[in-house]
């Protein structure tokens, strides 16, 4: 007998070959888009990324696979729509990080062996080319060769993705399912980018068009120190070209950056919407992190900049010739005229 | 480093280094895929040749012998177009290469057989000095003449790095090429596929790894909170590479309650991550990372003289019996050159121990050849 994905899973994983047979076949036209038994389906696209772009919130309820299949593609055609990179950048990590959620709950409670590694190979073999094995003798760990875990660990910049600290052992590296799953996170964002990128609709329609414009105005103009950077620390630089290719930054950092930024007089408003594009990026938890340091919860005190020296240990100091003689980063730029 | 040499060493150590590659061309290995490789030369004037390519070993030997070069060398990277520029050469993998020097051992002996060499007029000195006190030159070479300790930590160094390739990565024994440099250290090259693509990158973080460079108490499930430390063992537990090493390393039975007495016991997260350090620094492998992240490196061919020493890169098919002042010297032993020598010597070659005082002898000729590439002795009247 042989086993196939069911259409439970197509819901969760509708970036997969089938779900887009699927949708083939149901005959369906575009222009299908602008009957009214649709728009649930429209709002419930809308719904999906006002939760990555506005709200900073991950998308996680779960329809009838014909609905999600649709909604996801409805979704897709928005972003085309809207079509600001940035955006798209940001849709694509919360919908990676959808189904990241996803594949983990799944790996971790499918009990059938069989299903287990159907899953595994049409996800991560055949779409990532990355070779995973579930290595039943050895707690249930996920192996993959050195090679394939080097070649996408090294993006990451946090010290426990190095080798050193994982198990290795005979060529192989085991990562438990949350690991696993986590390093080919990029990956999945990079999949969802290129269907958005590549999407060719000659004609939108009307219906979906309308509902894509009323995000598009809810959207705050991203703040972007993209033009003077030349002013600002090598370490602060470097933070946010980080966060512009919307890699993760470790906490250390991000005090850095929202300290240096309230040193200069940034707004509350200001300073939270530059960690927008953080893969986790939560508003919530974000301003009252921010509040907080600002000195507007919590201790009542503002915290100061971190100097020169603890960030050197911290791995964060990118020192250039501009640096000499400073202490502390927002001594930068002060002697130039 | 500038490397000027007197006309008459340079003639004798032509002569020699030609002989050499006459009579013994068939230890010239041609490389795996030689045609996709970069291969590059020294002059005896130090100038460095590179961007060659040479599609057959014929067209290679017949190159040497013409122009006789101080050293040869063979990229580790694979090419489309091994002749064109670094950036245009269609990079299509490179083996991983390690190297084992003295210079990062460190050890206590390097101060006795250590001597530095004006490049100009080839003064020695014992002592460390950063110009010559004779011609004022400032541009000094530190050469050393390893000594039996020197081998022997060497070796046991390879070892270990062997032991990581294999038990760790992998390693297949027929894809390890290990081999003596021809002077100060050992080369360990791995020709195994499913390593060849890695990038600089990857290849940092495997030198790392061998070094034992940021393991961090997290790894153990070992966390710092407010102060103290949570401990919660991670699922793939203490049964693998580095992990099991420190573990076994600091006796400890692999259970919560062990290790958290234990880290109760050295005082906490912060005393934990030092010991971890500082074992992981004992037992990772001293090798030069510069040269494993460097994914287009020419490095030494085996079979070749180095010109540091003119001993030759040999391979090392039993590491423990290998005895570099014996197996990798081929010069001759029944023919005299007399030399004047720059300073007191006692060393070891072919077996023999030699001990020379500051004026000039009549010594064989691979003593000869080994000084004076080493720079500590000049020829004083030979006729081949
Ligand atoms: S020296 Fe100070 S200001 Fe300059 S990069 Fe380092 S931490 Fe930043
Ligand atoms: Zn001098
Ligand atoms: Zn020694």
């Amino acid at each position: 007998m042989s086993i196939i994905l069911g259409k439970d899973d197509l819901a969760k994983y509708p970036f997969l070959e089938e779900a887009g047979t699927y949708v083939r076949e149901s005959h369906f036209d575009l222009d299908d888009f602008n009957r009214s038994e649709f728009l649930h389906i429209i709002e419930r696209a809308s719904k999906r990324i006002e939760f990555a772009l506005i709200q900073g919130k991950v998308f996680m309820d779960l329809e009838k696979y014909d609905i999600e299949l649709f909604t996801f593609l409805v979704s897709l055609i928005m972003m085309k729509y809207i079509y600001e990179d940035s955006a798209i950048k940001k849709f694509s990590l919360f919908e990676a990080i959808r189904v990241e959620r996803f594949l983990i709950s799944d790996l971790l409670k499918e009990k059938d062996l069989r299903k287990k590694n159907l899953l595994i190979s049409r996800i991560f073999r055949e779409l990532f080319q990355l070779d995973v094995d579930l290595d039943t003798k050895k707690n249930n760990l996920f192996k993959m060769n050195i090679s394939n875990y080097l070649d996408r660990a090294t993006q990451f910049n946090e010290i426990e993705w190095k080798l050193i600290n994982r198990a290795v052992d005979n060529g192989y590296v085991y990562l438990d399912v949350d690991e696993t799953v986590r390093l080919i996170r990029y990956e999945i964002y990079k999949l969802m980018y290129n269907k958005i990128k590549n999407m060719n609709i000659t004609k939108i329609p009307e219906q979906i068009r309308f509902h894509a414009t009323l995000i598009k105005n809810k959207l705050i103009p991203t703040i972007k120190y993209t033009k003077n950077t030349t002013d600002l620390p090598p370490c602060i630089k470097k933070a946010l070209e980080f966060l512009n290719k919307s890699e993760n930054l470790p906490h250390s950092a991000r005090f850095m950056l929202a300290t240096y930024m309230l040193s200069l007089g940034k707004s509350i408003d200001e300073v939270v919407s530059l960690f927008q594009n953080a893969p986790d990026f939560n508003e919530k938890i974000t301003r009252y992190q921010v509040e907080h340091l600002a000195g507007k919860k919590g201790s009542q005190t503002k915290y100061s900049v971190p100097a020169c020296s603890k960030l050197v240990n911290e791995n964060l100091c990118y020192a250039t010739i501009d640096c000499k003689g400073i202490t502390n980063p927002i001594q930068f730029g002060r002697n130039r005229k | 480093m500038k490397k000027e040499i007197n006309t008459k060493n340079k003639d004798f150590l032509t002569t020699l280094f030609k002989e050499y590659y006459f009579k013994n061309l068939g230890l010239l290995n041609p490389p795996i895929q030689m045609p996709n490789r970069e291969f590059g030369f020294m002059t005896f004037d130090g100038k460095v040749i590179r961007h060659l390519s040479f599609s057959k070993l014929g067209s290679l030997k017949a190159y040497i012998i013409q122009n006789v070069p101080s050293d040869i060398f063979c990229s580790n990277a694979y090419y489309q177009f091994p002749t064109f520029p670094i950036n245009e050469k269609g990079w299509k993998g490179a083996d991983m290469i390690f190297d084992i020097d003295l210079n990062d051992l460190l050890l206590s002996c390097q101060k006795e057989h250590t001597f530095y060499i004006c490049s100009n007029c080839n003064v020695v000195s014992r002592d460390y000095i950063n110009q010559c006190y004779k011609c004022h030159n400032t541009t000094i070479l530190k050469n050393t003449i390893p000594c039996f300790r020197c081998i022997t930590s060497l070796k046991k160094e390879t070892k270990n790095l062997i032991e990581f390739l294999k038990k760790d990565f992998g390693i297949q024994e027929k894809n390890l090429e290990v081999s003596f440099s021809g002077n100060t250290g050992f080369h360990v090259v791995v020709c195994q596929d499913n390593y060849m693509l890695l990038d600089s990158k990857s290849r940092s973080d495997v030198a790392g790894y061998l070094m034992g460079r940021n393991l961090t108490p997290e790894s153990f499930g070992v966390r710092n909170d407010k102060g103290g430390y949570r401990i919660k063992i991670p699922l793939s537990g203490f049964s693998y590479g580095w992990r099991k090493r420190i573990v076994q390393r600091m006796k400890i039975p692999v259970s919560s309650d062990h290790l958290n007495k234990f880290i109760k016991k050295i005082g906490g997260y912060p005393s934990f991550k030092n010991e971890i350090d500082k074992i992981a620094s004992e037992i990772g492998v001293k090798i030069d990372p510069q040269v494993t992240t460097d994914i287009h490196r020419i490095f030494r061919m085996v079979g070749s003289l180095n010109g540091k020493s003119g001993l030759s890169k040999t391979i090392c098919y039993d590491l423990d019996k290998f005895d570099p002042m014996t197996d990798s010297c081929f010069f001759e032993n029944d023919k005299s050159v007399d030399i004047s020598i720059n300073i007191p010597l006692k060393f070891h070659i072919k077996g023999k121990k030699y001990v020379l005082d500051k004026s000039i002898s009549s010594v064989p000729v691979s003593v000869a050849v080994f000084l004076i590439s080493k720079r500590l002795a000049n020829v004083a009247n030979y006729s081949s």
